[in-house]
């Protein structure tokens, strides 16, 4: 398979008619945006923002963030937002600078949603801070059930995505990154010496059960799902969603997913990036059991690896069921390094980690969402109206709070350093 | 920009306050204005970054056998003079003299909200009781480089009393405290598991970020009498409550657990219990209760003499993102209850 992302570089977006990119600006037709996505009746009262890297803006409830993709031919947000059809091969219209943020103006819990700064100390801890955002804000027209809600609500942000990445369709692309991977088997002979490295991507946590309409893999809501192997370039191409909890994970996250990038940056130097399998994290000890034994099955097995890396979604029990997998695969010989965030509560370095398997000896943590962090003043609240007197003032938060800070897929800098 | 010299007030038992020695060491707290004995050292290392306004003297024997009351008396001596910033010590070697430089620092943390640092070497029985809540700056044994000794505390000192970032325990030289901070690498935690995994691949040496936990391993004691005699408790931590969840167990990181009598039930009605727990899908539990609770299983068996007989309580607390701490206190408490009950087994559930 081979995907070409054609990005566009963006530092400037305003409200304009029609939409389109001139040079690094893109303007944005709001009013055109607003009828396309409030056409979904399951939402009311649509709202569009705009926020800058700088401004002294808070946006808060976030759900989501979605980066602008567009593929030139073929579905996109296959399964979800288009029809079911391969991601990951072609080419695929990509927006850098920009990001669409969807609110959740419904959970009265806020405690579980989250805030970007645009600007102070916490803006340079999160890539949304520097990113200019479409914020969208959308209410649930009477008698929409949650899950529906939600389901709405990533719709819009998947087609506001879209529809901003669309504008670059006539521009000179400012670069092109070319994913090639042939098939696993096929390595060359001068590069067979490599060793063989795979992804083993856990894409949902069934601590909470999925809904009908929270399509995750190809818009299926992986209630059954069994490790399955895919393409890196179907991950980044919109064939994996983030489900509707959203635990320091976005799919803006996915979509420019960084183990996939770095396994991509050594392939055929350093390593043969052998293939990705995802999973999901089971809620019962059999079925965990069977998913840690498939998974290293299909890793040592089909994929042939020396080597994985590991990543989890959720909290606790995603990090056993993690580790339980790693473990096998470590039974079967091959290496594994893992992503873990810092468990501990309390920031004692003891309550870190809640496993202890064989083999299963090198961590790299994504930092700790527990520690405490001081949201400064802002002039302005989006997202958030009624939230708003709280979230002006400065208030005290953890990073876990600042949608991402902490990227379970390991996406940024920050790590929990023992003192 | 220079900043206004910080007001220090030092700490130091009979023998570095120059009173005496051994007999000497039921001395009470006192306190002296400027630098007495070691404080000099203090001083001397601070330069004109602070001046010594107060040195606190107490006899070891003094701070061993009171304990709490030595410190709090030794607090109000600290709170009098003022300080922006407490040292105490160094103790060196000397395990009474280590053990009230801790207790004193952490509670001038506490209570006073100033910084505090002392200085031990590795062996004193005070790094272990204090280095989680103080910085305690690793020493020699003896105070053969008093000055060198001291000016690292005083240099850690000033960056704790200026607010300033610590480098690690390695960097700064005090022990661990076994304590996370989150700080910004110099690459991303993809990068850096990547080349992580291809070291280890090399069987090159590499350093993981996460300490291995050091749960001690619990055997399974023996059932000492016949199983048709014995009194069997069911405990959880799936978080069972009846509804309204009278006791306020948190839905996660808990510090709460509750007993529930369950006299008089051959089962659990499902209407009458609710389920806080944020770390799994409940649904089931709430359906039927008996999925994590087994009454309905358990008194089937008692009836039948199976087991001896169904304790009237069920514990039940929730596991999820709770500490270390809070969990070893809760699960000591709940095995106290247990045992003077007379429960000689327990099904304990988990999820």
């Amino acid at each position: 398979m081979r995907l070409e992302l054609r990005w566009s570089e963006v530092d400037e977006l305003v409200a304009g008619s029609p939409t389109r990119l001139a040079g690094k600006r893109l303007a944005v037709d709001l009013d055109a945006l607003r009828t396309l996505l409030a056409g979904d009746a399951r939402l009311t009262g649509l709202r569009l923002d705009l926020v800058h890297p700088g401004e002294r803006c808070r946006v808060g409830r976030v759900f989501d963030v979605v980066a602008p993709r567009a593929r030139l031919e073929g579905e996109d947000f296959p399964g979800v937002l288009g029809g079911v059809a391969r991601a990951g091969d072609g080419a695929t219209l990509a927006l850098a600078g920009v990001a669409v943020v969807a609110t959740d103006q419904q959970t009265d819990s806020v405690g579980t949603l989250a805030v970007i700064d645009m600007a102070g100390p916490n803006a340079a801890l999160s890539a949304f801070g520097a990113t200019h955002n479409l914020v969208i804000s959308a209410w649930p027209a009477p008698g929409t059930e949650r899950p529906d809600y939600l389901a709405a609500v990533r719709l819009a942000a998947l087609k506001a995505a879209v529809a901003l990445a669309r504008a670059a369709r006539e521009a000179e692309p400012d670069r092109v990154e070319v994913l090639a991977l042939p098939p696993s088997p096929r390595v060359p002979v001068e590069l067979a010496h490599l060793p063989r490295v795979a992804y083993v991507f856990q894409i949902h946590s069934h601590q909470r059960p999925t809904g009908l309409d929270e399509g995750i893999l190809y818009g299926d809501p992986v209630r059954r799902m069994l490790p399955t192997i895919v393409h890196p370039n179907e991950v980044l191409d919109g064939a994996v969603l983030r489900g509707f909890m959203g635990r320091s994970v976005t799919t803006w996250a996915t979509q420019n997913h960084p183990v996939i990038r770095a396994l991509y940056a050594r392939h055929g130097r350093a390593l043969w990036f052998a293939g990705v399998v995802v999973t999901v994290a089971q809620a019962t000890e059999p079925e965990r059991v069977r998913s840690a034994l498939l998974t290293a099955g299909l890793v040592a097995h089909a994929l042939g690896a020396d080597g994985a890396v590991f990543t989890k979604i959720g909290g606790g029990a995603p990090h056993v069921d993690m580790a339980q997998a790693a473990a096998q695969c470590e039974a079967l010989g091959v290496r594994t390094t893992l992503l873990v965030e810092d468990m501990s509560t309390d920031g004692s370095a003891e309550g870190m980690l809640l496993f202890d398997f064989p083999g299963v000896d090198a961590l790299v943590n994504v930092g700790s969402s527990h520690e405490p962090l001081t949201l400064p003043p802002m002039d302005r609240v989006v997202g958030a109206d009624d939230l708003a007197p709280r979230l002006l003032g400065e208030s005290r938060a953890t990073y876990g709070t600042l949608c991402g800070a902490i990227e379970q897929v390991g996406a940024t800098r920050i790590m929990a350093e023992v003192r | 920009m220079a900043s206004e010299p910080l007001r220090v007030v030092c700490y130091v038992n009979q023998f570095f306050g120059q009173l005496g020695g051994e007999e000497k060491a039921g001395v009470g707290p006192q306190v002296t204005d400027g630098a007495v004995g070691a404080a000099r050292a203090v001083q001397q290392a601070l330069g004109d970054a602070g001046t010594v306004v107060a040195t606190v003297i107490c006899g070891d024997n003094y701070a061993a056998e009171r304990g709490e009351r030595a410190v709090a008396e030794m607090l109000a001596l600290v709170r009098a003079a003022r300080p922006d910033l407490v040292i105490a010590g160094p103790a060196f070697l000397a395990g009474r003299y280590g053990v009230a430089c801790g207790a004193l620092c952490a509670a001038v943390q506490a209570q006073l909200k100033i910084p505090a640092v002392t200085g031990m070497q590795a062996e004193n029985p005070g790094v272990e009781l204090y280095r989680r809540q103080v910085h305690v700056v690793a020493t020699g044994a003896e105070a053969t480089r008093m000055l060198a000794e001291v000016t690292r505390l005083v240099a850690l000192g000033l960056k704790l009393a200026r607010g300033e970032a610590l480098g690690t325990p390695a960097a700064e030289g005090y022990f661990a405290r076994g304590v996370t901070r989150n700080v910004v690498a110099g690459a991303s935690a993809a990068d850096r598991a990547t080349a992580m995994l291809l070291d280890k691949l090399a069987g090159r040496p590499f350093a993981s970020e996460v300490p291995r936990p050091a749960f001690p391993g619990v055997p399974a004691p023996r059932l000492i009498k016949p199983l048709a005699g014995a009194t069997i408790a069911l405990v959880t931590d799936g978080g069972l409550v009846p509804q309204g969840n009278p006791d306020g167990i948190e839905a996660l990181n808990a510090t709460r657990y509750g007993a529930y009598s369950i006299e008089g039930k051959a089962s659990l009605e499902a209407a009458q219990y609710d389920n806080p727990h944020r770390g799994y899908d409940t649904s089931w539990v709430k359906q039927d209760p008996h999925r994590l609770v087994p009454v309905d299983v358990a008194r089937e068996l008692e009836q039948r003499g199976a087991i001896g007989k169904l304790h009237e309580t069920v514990y039940s607390t929730v596991g999820v993102a709770t500490t270390l701490a809070h969990s070893a206190r809760m699960g000591q408490e709940i095995a106290d209850k247990l045992r003077a009950a007379g429960v000689d087994a327990v099904i304990l559930t988990s999820t």
